[in-house]
């Protein structure tokens, strides 16, 4: 019964699986290893603690996420208003500002002595021991910052959805008596469901993961708990474990959703492309508009930009010079490449999950998307290993070739780590193609290669483009399978910024951290230019 | 040239060959600029060239451990006594046999069979704020003195996640014990001024700003604040505080170690000891003294003004920094137990 999965759209993605999901068995397998003594540790002492704090602190993201997100993205997709065109695509700069580099803005700007509150204290004459601003390391804080820098997830997924939406059912939604807030959250917002849950499964797994900023905020969650085992205890092993037990949260989730939406189909039977009108808003609803799309885009990015060149260019301008293009250009090209790769795989899984309807291939997807739960570093080690493992049979048989601090091991480290980013936004594109159109296709004998290549391709433009986006902006941040794993002498922006952010160096670092975001912003502008062309009513503009 | 050739280019230009050159390997979690430019002088001195890959101590711990036999390091530099503990504890580290190391490092500095050494000492020192603590109610406060409700809303220190903290805590459990410690730990945390956050700068801040009467903080971030190089607020700030060397009527002040081991496979032992003996001269000594503010191994040099000015002839907890490792992770869940962030 196995011989239907067996041939090439099968036996070639469950061969890259079978490599590619080692790390994260690698760190699941810990479960099966024995359990020490630092489990009743922790239980009495501290996972109480681990575990409210992670659960606050999603929830609250994945609320505001969803709040920004969506209503920015239907904003920008329905309505003209005042600065639409530029405001459409800066709500995806935060994407290029990583979650530490926001926390430190945060704690640069409102600790008590911080800069915002020295300059109220200035402006109004006051007192020393006046404070303006309440203290941002705590959990709404972190729950603000790891918001406006992972929403743009949502808005990209949800305008990519928004965009592709039958116009139509919209329309007939309002000539049966639906108010344009009614047709919002009545039909427009649970028609694209899948893909908003796709964003916000990204920005759940990148929360529950990230240790920069909850660290930074000296906030008790799983994952800082995790460090603190491996760190503190000498215990790696425990460390895994932990880092199992977000895997499983992470399988729940994921199965959850696949279990709520197994019946139903959110591709359009009609997947009619007009022209589209755009609601042109004026006075103070264009204001409101704007406002709404603009906070995001300022928290996000312009205030920590503002914090990021002051801090720069009061402390440190030595910093553009030979090592700085070179470090750059590492970080630029390592992204390109494991960008494509990492897209290219997803399409390829995803077709042939789609054609053949291989379950284990689905299985083993899912399976290495839910990698992105484990912290980065844990992932990494996870990488490491495999990598080794690999060296010594090449040193056994004599061949002279190491993975490990080499850029090969480098880029797999990479791909393994955002294959969910690719994953999900290939997955969510294929969602709005009709199925009825491969079986067209195939009773006009197109199937297999060119299939995907002449039908497929053209019609996932936009996710193929968003995907590039998103693995780009990842990799150009990634910092722990970047450091443990990296060859000698080599360094990234990230780990520029990393050497000095360690330490709270942060007038050293803000330089290197501008250069991420700006590095970062070349690929975004470039790839939503595309994706805006790419919208398929938009040609005829 | 076709697409084959060039991928084939490119494939080999990706892989990271063995190359057998006059080099050493050096894995650290040091990552001051400065010392970027102590290995380009040793190279510019022997023509060995320094290799480094830097990341944090445990990460590198696990790199070495998973490469084992295969691994291309020659050293590994940590900042803190206990990482060092922890890998020669895995057996994988050898011994270092160099005259050098003898007569420069002290014993206790130095790991069992001289399989690691210490580079540069800093200590974790008191700062007071002159203007609410008196010179005479500091006169020989130790840190088991700072348990006192006395100090109940006064004291600033970072969180227990800190190597820093948790190297001083193991010295106390080391020298008092669980029980003591953790009853000390209780009542210490009750006395803390604010939750615990911000790095050991961000503690000494807090006593200029007046959040605080006393921090702990290690011994050179009040160079690195006075030399300027933080700018002018740091400068200011720094100096509105004194430096007091805690336990002098006792065991001394708390000493903690960055430093150098001898990885057991290294490929280019000769060069590695070396480098190890270089790190240890006087040259290398006053740069790192005047860049980092850490203290001496060499007796020859002196540490920088900017630290100097507060005392040089203090007396040193001799508790041998190795404990550090081994009561590390007992430490952690102490402070755990005690409810210190």
């Amino acid at each position: 019964m196995f011989k239907r999965y067996l041939n090439t759209w099968s036996i070639l993605p469950i061969f890259c699986f079978i490599f590619f999901i080692t790390p994260v068995l690698i760190v699941i397998s810990s479960l099966f290893g024995e359990y020490s003594d630092n489990w009743s540790h922790l239980y009495n002492y501290v996972l109480g603690t681990y575990i409210t704090n992670s659960i606050y602190l999603v929830t609250g993201v994945l609320i505001l996420v969803a709040l920004i997100g969506v209503s920015t993205a239907w904003l920008v997709t329905n309505y003209d208003f005042f600065l639409k065109n530029i405001l459409e695509w800066a709500l995806i700069l935060p994407l290029a500002v990583p979650p530490y580099i926001l926390a430190y803005t945060f704690t640069g700007l409102f600790d008590t002595y911080g800069t915002a509150n020295n300059l109220v204290r200035d402006l109004f004459n006051l007192g020393r021991e006046f404070t303006f601003f309440p203290k941002a390391r705590n959990v709404p804080g972190a729950i603000i910052v790891f918001s406006f820098t992972l929403y743009p997830y949502v808005y990209l997924v949800s305008r990519m959805a928004f965009i592709n939406q039958s116009k139509s059912i919209l329309e007939t939604g309002r000539t049966l008596g639906l108010n344009k807030f009614g047709v919002f959250y009545k039909l427009a917002v649970p028609m694209i469901r899948p893909a908003i849950i796709a964003g916000l499964m990204l920005v759940a797994m990148e929360t529950l993961s990230d240790f920069g900023a909850v660290d930074h905020f000296a906030i008790s969650t799983f994952t800082t708990g995790i460090f603190r085992t491996w760190y503190g205890m000498y215990d790696i092993h425990t460390a895994k474990q932990l880092a199992s037990l977000l895997l499983i949260i992470a399988i729940m989730f994921i199965t959850a959703e696949r279990y709520s939406r197994k019946n139903a189909d959110y591709s359009f039977a009609g997947s009619v492309f007009r022209q589209v009108y755009l609601l042109k808003l004026t006075g103070l609803k264009s204001f409101l508009a704007f406002v709404i799309c603009f906070i995001p885009i300022f928290i996000g990015f312009i205030l920590p930009i503002l914090e990021l060149s002051y801090w720069a260019f009061n402390y440190k301008l030595d910093f553009f010079n030979d090592k700085f293009i070179s470090t750059a250009w590492n970080s630029f090209y390592l992204a390109i490449i494991t960008a494509f790769l990492c897209t290219l795989l997803a399409i390829i899984i995803n077709f042939s999950v789609r054609y053949k309807n291989n379950n284990i291939l689905k299985f083993l997807s899912s399976f290495l998307t839910v990698g992105y739960a484990v912290p980065g570093i844990i992932l990494a080690i996870g990488v490491m290993q495999l990598l080794t493992f690999i060296d010594s049979g090449f040193i056994e048989i004599n061949i002279q070739f190491v993975l490990t601090g080499s850029l090969v091991g480098l880029i797999i480290a990479y791909i393994i780590k955002s294959y969910a980013l690719a994953s999900s936004t290939i997955e969510s594109g294929y969602q709005r193609v009709n199925k009825r159109l491969d079986d067209v296709a195939r009773s006009l004998k197109t199937s297999g290669w060119p299939l995907l290549t002449s039908i497929h391709l053209p019609l996932l433009k936009t996710s193929f483009l968003t995907s590039v986006l998103l693995v780009v902006s990842e990799v150009i941040k990634e910092l722990p399978a970047t450091l443990i794993l990296r060859p000698f002498n080599f360094d990234t922006l990230a780990v520029y910024t990393y050497i000095f952010a360690a330490e709270e160096r942060m007038y050293d670092a803000a330089a290197p951290s501008i250069a991420i975001v700006m590095i970062g912003l070349l690929p975004i502008i470039i790839l939503t230019r595309m994706i805006r062309t790419s919208r398929p009513a938009s040609r005829d503009k | 040239m076709n697409i084959k050739s060039i991928s084939i280019a490119l494939i080999f230009s990706f892989i990271s060959s063995m190359v057998f050159a006059n080099e050493v390997n050096v894995y650290t979690s040091r990552h001051y600029d400065s010392d970027a430019e102590l290995y380009s002088s040793f190279t510019a001195d022997t023509g060995i060239k320094v290799n480094i890959i830097s990341g944090k101590g445990k990460a590198l711990m696990e790199r070495l451990n998973s490469e084992g036999a295969n691994s291309p390091a020659d050293i590994f530099i940590t900042v803190d006594a206990g990482n060092l503990w922890k890998v020669q504890k895995d057996g994988m580290f050898q011994s270092i046999s160099s005259n050098v190391v003898d007569s420069v490092v002290p014993a206790n500095l130095r790991g069992p069979n001289d399989e690691w050494v210490a580079i540069a000492k800093r200590s974790r020192v008191m700062y007071y704020n002159p203007l609410t603590v008196s010179a005479e109610e500091m006169e020989n406060l130790a840190y088991e003195d700072l348990s006192d409700p006395k100090w109940i809303g006064r004291i600033a220190i970072r969180s227990s996640g800190n190597m820093y903290n948790q190297s001083l805590v193991s010295s106390l459990i080391s020298n008092n014990g669980v029980a003591n410690t953790e009853a000390w730990a209780h009542r210490f945390v009750g006395n803390f001024a604010r939750k615990p956050e911000g790095n050991d700068r961000a503690q000494i801040m807090a006593v200029a700003n007046g959040e605080a009467d006393i921090a702990i903080a290690n011994s050179y971030y009040i160079g690195l604040m006075l030399s300027g190089k933080k700018g002018d607020e740091q400068r200011a700030a720094a100096r509105k505080v004194n430096l007091h060397f805690p336990s002098q009527a006792g065991r001394g002040a708390h000493i903690n170690v960055s430093g150098a081991g001898l990885m057991k496979n290294s490929p280019n032992k000769a060069n590695a000891v070396k480098f190890i003996e270089f790190l240890l001269s006087d040259k290398a000594q006053e740069h790192i003294v005047n860049n980092t503010y850490e203290y001496p191994l060499s007796a020859n040099v002196a540490p920088s003004d900017l630290i100097a000015q507060f005392g040089t002839g203090f007396k040193e907890d001799q508790t041998s920094v190795a404990d550090y490792g081994k009561f590390n992770p007992e430490a952690v869940k102490l402070m755990d137990r005690v409810g210190w962030q």
